[in-house]
Parts: structure tokens; sequence; C-alpha cells
């Protein structure tokens, strides 16, 4: 009977610590439910991202809507237009973008504990993002045609290089609309680089994808395009080669932010968190894109942002200006 | 009972045998209607009037008063114009030839000129872009002879309008040839007997017949072109040529906080554009004449003698550039280790097709939910356009006429104008109720239904437009009625055309790629999304493994379907 009365005792007992331990758990991280997560990652790296957060937080079921930058911000801005905006953690190319939602009063403040190993110029001083990778617009050249590898931008400019030249439009990509920002803001270029550029009658495309394609099938021998996908394309034996010029390079950091009005911020903070830490920079790396945080390495083919020269110019300035410099560059090269 | 009151009585009679409560039916199809196809045309007609929360008249004032904005409607009419014409020109010779003569391999050309529709057009794009190139193989061959040849500039006007009209006269071809073929010979012969030549005699008895084919495709490859924008982007941008489709989209990724009413307004604008098409698509059809049989005749009633060689070679050249060199273009470039490596015996594997087949699941997942999607896309149409479609046909009254046009609209809208439209009205479809429609798969269903139902509705108004009056009237005296009537008489009669619809709808919803890129949820991935995916990462070789794929499987299902078609015709000829 004792014995009895004792194992059923003990059971009670274990069942009870194990629930208090289940219930204490739950409260300490609670880290658990639904995420939105917006992003113009490709979707193999956003798969990754999300299946190495999920190893430490398994609870978190992520969703992901994967498009362009100017797709994702339009999906934002119809949802917030039809009634609420779906995305809980937003992911896209560059820190203007992200500066226009926040004078829309769409982003959430948080302050992550990783974003102090991460060069302050590309958090925002008030929180509402921090950049994850570092994207630098370079020069792609077709090695078959172009012997000796410039070392400048002037290779757009030069009267050799007439007829062969490409570059993205900047009103349809966002990198190229930021780089134009920096470019004619820099004493070095202004807008007497894009003249020069437009002299040589450049091909103006939609994408980057677009730039890469047209110089590595040989139809253009110089581009200005974002690094990574040269060197993917590089290190596939496409015949392209990756030039950062002495100048220095406008540089995107995809930022990473949290919606206001997100259903679910314990995850939403664990998820950016677990993006700008350690093991999701290394991932970063891994996957092939240079990262952001000091001292982890970049990937073969690429610089890390202390090798880098980077232009710069004031993010508010750019945000202010952007849509009367896409309409300038439009009456430049709609001549 | 007069004959007059006859006519008018018998589509009702038809229809009420086949829905017995049919005011009842009649209004939940009105209320449809409104919430599928005006619901979201609504919300964006509203929002080209909004600036700032306000209503006003500030969006049209400004747009209206812009040069730009008047030349990017200029050239949206003559590119809409001239590429329509080249896919007319292109699809009623096709279907003439195909029909009449007695050119050979047609079951193999017909393939073959539904392949520029099945290709993706930026595809298509490059790989003409890649002919014509400097260093491409046209360059090569114009280096050949003592004469100089002109290079050929695909960035202009003129090059976008020749793309977009090869990509676009299987609409037009596909729509015709099957009433070029119920044209009796005897109307010919007879004609022909009469002393007319053998142009009048096309131009005053098969012309009038086969319009309302003609039109129906024409007008979809109008609308088709309109809405079209990978060929104007790929090929308009570098020359600074904007359309209407291209504009918009600007317009849209400017994303300033005026942009949407923006866009709407230039919405609004091409919505005006395909107004004016439909309208003149409607003055053609009036005069149009009805048939009174029905069986397709696919003897060849023109021998071309020794022509014929000389005929076929330029099909075959045409397919050649229209088909052949895109797809080849695409296959060489799926079978590549790395885009831009020069196709040798060292650089080519079939890796990108194991990833696509093996490493990535998406791919798999995407199939199956863009096969289910256009499958239920395409059955939903045969039900509701063909009903559509009949009654548009019989009963021509200002409901009807206004059905057609709201179902038009949606296919001519840029897609992703008609996307943001589609969250505007179905995130909240009564303010403060979200019926959980937006993020779900139900929402890539009413956008693909709401998008393709006019192909069906053109392909069965044709087919309807076939079947004279007097057909039904005969089942009707012979005491066939309600169900009986549309299973031994109508419904045979129709299947030809209702499957060409239906073909047509589920090709355009599988490939579809800009709605869906907008709406899908990480669950509901569609072909064109993954498509999209790779392509925007830089991965060519996978966007054309994953395409090739894709038009291998659209051939086979043409196949089927062609057998199963032919199968149909050949037993219908046997009964009656």
């Amino acid at each position: 009977m004792s014995k009895i009365k004792f194992l059923f005792l003990l059971i009670t007992i274990f069942t009870l610590l194990a629930g208090c331990g289940q219930a204490q758990e739950g409260n300490a991280s609670s880290v658990s439910g639904e995420l939105n997560f917006y992003t113009s990652q490709p979707d193999a790296d956003a798969e990754k991202l999300i299946s190495a957060f999920n190893e430490h937080y398994p609870d978190v079921n992520v969703t992901v809507y994967r498009s362009g930058t100017e797709e994702v911000i339009s999906k934002v801005q119809a949802e917030k237009q039809a009634g609420e905006v779906q995305a809980d953690v937003l992911l896209v190319a560059d820190s203007v973008t992200f500066e226009s939602l926040k004078k829309q009063e769409m982003l959430l403040e948080y302050k992550s504990d990783e974003a102090e190993q991460i060069p302050e110029s590309f958090v925002d001083p008030d929180g509402m993002y921090t950049g994850t990778k570092v994207m630098s617009t370079a020069l792609v050249v077709n090695s078959e045609k172009v012997s000796e590898m410039p070392t400048s931008w002037t290779a757009l400019t030069d009267a050799d290089s007439s007829g062969q030249v490409v570059m993205p439009s900047p009103l349809y990509s966002g990198a190229a609309a930021y780089n134009l920002g920096v470019l004619t803001r820099n004493d070095e270029f202004g807008w007497k680089f894009y003249e020069n550029v437009k002299a040589n009658e450049p091909m103006i495309t939609q994408g980057n994808g677009d730039v890469l394609k047209a110089v590595a099938n040989g139809e253009k021998s110089y581009g200005m395009v974002v690094d990574f996908i040269v060197a993917r394309a590089e290190a596939d034996g496409s015949p392209v080669k990756l030039v950062y010029p002495d100048e220095g390079v406008p540089v995107i950091t995809e930022p990473i932010g949290i919606m206001q009005k997100t259903d679910n911020q314990p995850a939403a903070k664990a998820f950016v968190d677990f993006v700008l830490s350690q093991e999701g920079q290394e991932l970063a790396a891994e996957i092939g894109y240079t990262p952001i945080r000091e001292g982890v390495s970049a990937p073969k083919g690429l610089k890390t942002i202390e090798e880098m020269s980077v232009l710069e110019a004031d993010i508010n300035e750019l945000y202010q200006n952007r849509e009367l410099d896409k309409e300038q560059f439009n009456q430049l090269f709609g001549e | 009972m007069a004959n007059h009151n006859h006519r008018e009585v018998m589509p009702n009679q038809a229809l009420r045998s086949l829905f017995s409560y049919k005011n009842m039916i009649k209004i939940l199809a009105i209320l449809a209607i409104c919430a599928i196809f005006l619901l979201p045309i609504y919300r964006l007609i509203m929002l080209s009037f909004t600036s700032d929360g306000n209503l006003t008249f500030l969006n049209y004032t400004t747009i209206l008063q812009d040069a730009a904005t008047w030349q990017v409607v200029q050239n949206t009419v003559l590119v809409v114009a001239g590429s329509t014409v080249v896919s007319l020109i292109i699809g009623v010779s096709l279907a003439w030839l195909v029909a009449y003569t007695d050119i050979r391999a047609k079951r193999v050309m017909q393939i073959f000129i539904v392949l520029p529709f099945v290709i993706p057009s930026y595809i298509t794009t490059l790989a003409w872009t890649q002919f014509l190139g400097t260093d491409g193989l046209y360059m090569k061959l114009a280096s050949l002879p003592p004469f100089s040849v002109e290079p050929i500039d695909l960035y202009s006007l003129a090059g976008i309008i020749f793309v977009l009209g090869f990509s676009h006269y299987p609409l037009v071809y596909l729509l015709t040839v099957s009433v070029f073929r119920k044209i009796p010979r005897e109307l010919e012969l007879a004609s022909r007997a009469s002393g007319a030549k053998r142009s009048t005699t096309f131009r005053k008895v098969n012309m009038p017949l086969a319009l309302p084919g003609i039109v129906s495709g024409g007008f979809l490859a109008f609308l088709a072109n309109l809405d079209n924008f990978g060929i104007p982007a790929f090929l308009g941008i570098p020359a600074q040529i904007n359309v209407l489709s291209t504009y918009i989209y600007q317009q849209v990724v400017g994303f300033g906080p005026s942009a949407f009413s923006r866009a709407a307004t230039f919405s609004v604008l091409l919505g005006i554009v395909a107004l004016i098409g439909t309208a003149i698509q409607w003055l053609f059809l009036r005069k149009s004449k009805r048939l009174e049989t029905t069986i397709e005749d696919k003897q060849p009633r023109y021998f071309l003698g020794k022509r014929k060689w000389l005929v076929e070679l330029i099909i075959w050249v045409l397919f050649f550039v229209t088909g052949v060199v895109p797809l080849i273009s695409m296959g060489m470039t799926s079978l590549i280790t790395a885009y831009g490596v020069d196709f040798t015996l060292q650089t080519i594997s079939l890796e990108n097709y194991q990833f696509i087949l093996n490493t990535s699941s998406k791919a798999k997942e995407a199939l199956g939910n863009s096969a289910m999607l256009a499958g239920v896309t395409a059955a939903v149409g045969i039900v509701i356009g063909t009903a559509i479609a009949y009654l548009r046909v019989r009963k021509p009254n200002f409901l009807s006429k206004f059905t057609e046009v709201s179902i038009g609209l949606p296919y001519a809208l840029p897609g992703t104008v008609m996307a943001l439209s589609m969250i505007f009205a179905w995130m909240e479809p009564v303010p403060g109720w979200n019926p959980g429609i937006y993020g779900s798969i139900m929402i890539l269903f009413i956008a693909y239904i709401t998008r393709f139902l006019i192909l069906q509705v053109r392909g069965s108004i044709t087919a309807v437009m076939q079947v004279d009056l007097s057909m039904e009237e005969a089942a009707h005296v012979s005491g066939a009625k309600g169900w009986s009537k549309w299973r031994k008489i109508l419904l045979p009669l129709l299947i030809p055309g209702v499957l060409t619809g239906a073909f047509l709808v589920f090709l355009s919803a599988l490939t579809e790629l800009t709605v869906s890129s907008l709406l899908w949820s990480s669950n509901s991935e569609t072909i064109g999304v993954v498509i999209f995916g790779f392509e925007q990462a830089g991965y060519t070789t996978y966007t054309t493994a994953f395409s090739s794929l894709i038009v291998l499987l659209i051939i086979l299902g043409f196949i089927i379907l062609y057998v199963s078609q032919s199968y149909w015709n050949r037993k219908v000829g046997k009964r009656t």
C-alpha cells in the first residue's frame, strides 16, 4: 500500500515539476508562434537562415515572402493602405528604403545587443534598423574581351569603352538608385561622371542580374553591378571578373528592422538578434555575402568591410533627394 | 408564336433548364461578378482620385499636364496597335494555310505555333538579342554576302513591336483555325461558281464568317500586348522607351507616398485604352455572320502545287526564328555549368536539372501548386466562362456586354497593379473584417480566375457563335430540352472551341508570374515565383532548366490534348 502511495506521490511530484519546468521555460524565453518575414534575399539563402534560426527557436514558425526590394515595399505599403501590415520582420536592400519607412512611423525601435559589434555607420542611431551584410557595387569585366583589368571607375567613361558599357537603371533598381545618390554627392564623381558615362552610350538594364548577363555573354565588356553575384558567377566559371575600383565603392547593407505593428515582438527580436550574431554572420559569409560584423571573414573573391574603401553620403540627404535624383537621371539619359 | 419571339425566348429556356432557380442564380452571378471583377477595379479607380486621403482630381490634372504622359500614351498606342497587327497577320495567315491548303506536317506545326506563347517572354527576348547582337549569329551570317547587311537594333520601337507580335500570334491562330475549318466549302464553291475570284471569295465569304474568331483572337492579342511587361522592359528601358505597363511599374517602384495614386491613375488611362480596343472589336463583330453547320472540315481546299515547298519553307523559317531559336538558346543555357561559358562538350551537364528535380524541393512543390491552381482555374473557367459566353451571344443586352468588359479589364491591367488592387480588395473586403483570404492560397485562385476568365469567355464566345440558333431550335422542335439538349447538341459542338479557351487559361495560369509574385505566401509558391526567384538571385542556368522542363511538359500536354480533341471530333463526326 505504502509503496503504491509513494509511487503515486512521486509521479505527482514529477508531473508537477515537469509542468512547472515547462511553464517556466516558456515564460523565460516565450519565443514561439508565427513570424512573417519579408525579404529581398534569394529564396535559398532565406531558407538557410530560417533553418539555422529554428535550431535555436524550434517553436517559431517563420513564413517567408521573398521578392525584389521594390515589390516587397509595394506589398507592405499596399497592406498598410488595405488595413494592416502582415510582415513582422523586414530585410531589404538599402537604408534609404528603411529611412522612408521610419519617416512613416512603420518601424519598431529595437536596440539589439548584437549591434555593438557592427560598425556604427551601419546602425540607425534611433534603433529602427541595422545593416546585416555588406554589398558593394563594383565593376564587372568580361575576361574574354578585356585582357588588362581596369583599376578605376573611369573604365566606364573612357572613350575606348564606348558602346561597351552596361548599368542598371536607378528608376527600377534600389541599389542603383542608392549608387546614383552617393556618386553624384561625391566630389570625385558628381553628375559629370554620369554625363561621361552617357557619352559612351551605355545600355541601361532593369536590374543587376541583366547587367551580369550582358557582360557574361559578351554583349558588353564593362558593367556596374553588385559584387556578390559576380563572385558567384566567377566561382561557377563564367567569363567575368570582379574589380573593386581604387576610388572606392558605394555600399548597401541589407538592413533588418521590425515592423511597428508586429504581433510577435519576442520572436521578431530573437530573429534580429540571430541575424546579427556571430553565428548568423558566419552563415551569411558561408552563403556568399560579405558579413557586416567585425571579425567575421568574407567569402572567397569578396573583400571584407575593413578592406574596402567605402564611398558614403548622408542617409537623410539621400532619402530627401531620391525622387529628384531619379528624375534628373531620367532627364539626362532620356535626351 | 412568331419566329422573332421564339428566338428571344429560347436562350432563357436553355438556361432555365440548366439552373432551376434562374433569378436567384442571376442575382448571385451579378453579385459575384461585382465582387470578383469590379471590386478591385473600383478600389483602383477610387485610389486614382485620392491624394493625401482626400477626394480630388489632382492626380489626373498633374499627370495629364505632363508631356511625358503623352509620350508614354503615344508609345503605348503605337506599340500595341503595331504588335496586334503583326499578330493578326501571322496568326490569320497561318490559320488559313493550315486550315485550307495542302501543306504537310500540320500536326507538328500546331506544336510549333503554340511555342512562342509558352516560352517565357524574357527568354524569348534574351534569345533574340543574342541572335541579333554584335557577336550573334545574324551578324556572322550578315558578313558572308559581298553586299553589306544592316544590323538590326532590337532596342527600339520596331523591335518591341515585332517581338510582341511574334509572341502573341498564337492567340489569333488558336481562335481562328477551327473557325476557318467550319466554314462550309460549299459556300466557297458557290461563290467561285458565280464568278467570284479567289480573293473576292475570301473577302466576302471567309472573312465575314471567320470574323468572330479573328476578332476574338485579335482582341486577346491586343490585351496581351497592352499588359506585357517583360518585352518592353527588356528592350525599351535601354532605349528609354516607356509604355504604360513599364511606366506604371516604374511609378510603383518609385514608391513615394503618392506613387500608388499615380500608378492607379495611369492604370485608369490603360483601362481607357483597353475600352477603346473593346469598342473596336465590337464594331467589327456587329457585322459578323453565323454558320449553320459546325463540323470541322480538315480536307485541304487549295492545292499550292509547285509553290508548296516555298510556302512551307517560309513557315518553317518563321517557326525557326519565333520558336526554335529561343528554345534552343534556352535549352543550351540550361545545360551549361555557368552562364556565359561556351557551349562545348566539356561545359555541358545535367546538373542544373538535377538541382531543379532533386535538390530543390521548391521546384516540385511549385509544379504541384501551379498545376492545381491552373487546373481549378481552367475548370471553373469552362463552366462559368462558357455560361457567360452563351449569355453574351444569345442575349446581347447591356448586362452581358457590361459583364464582358468587366471580365476583360483585369487581363489588360499590368500584373503589378492588378496584384496590388487585389490586396486592397481582399485583405478587408468589408472594412474591419479580414476573412483570411489574403495570405492563403485562396487569393491566388481568385486572382487567376479574375485575370484569365476572359480567355475562356473569348474561346467560348467563338465556339457559341459558330452554332447557329437554328441548331438549338431544331433540337427543341425534336423534343430535346434542357440538359439533354446541352448534352446531345450543344456540348459536342462547343467542346473543341471551349477546350481551346481552357487550354489558354491553363497555360497562362501555369506560368503566371507577376500576380503570384506579389500575392504568394510561403506555402503557395508557383512556377512563376520560383523562376523569378532563381532569376533574381542570378541563377540563370536554373531558370532556363526549369523553364525548359515546363516547356517540355506543356508540349507533352499539348500532344495529349490534340490527340483527345481529334478523337472527340471523330466521335462527334460519326454520330452526325
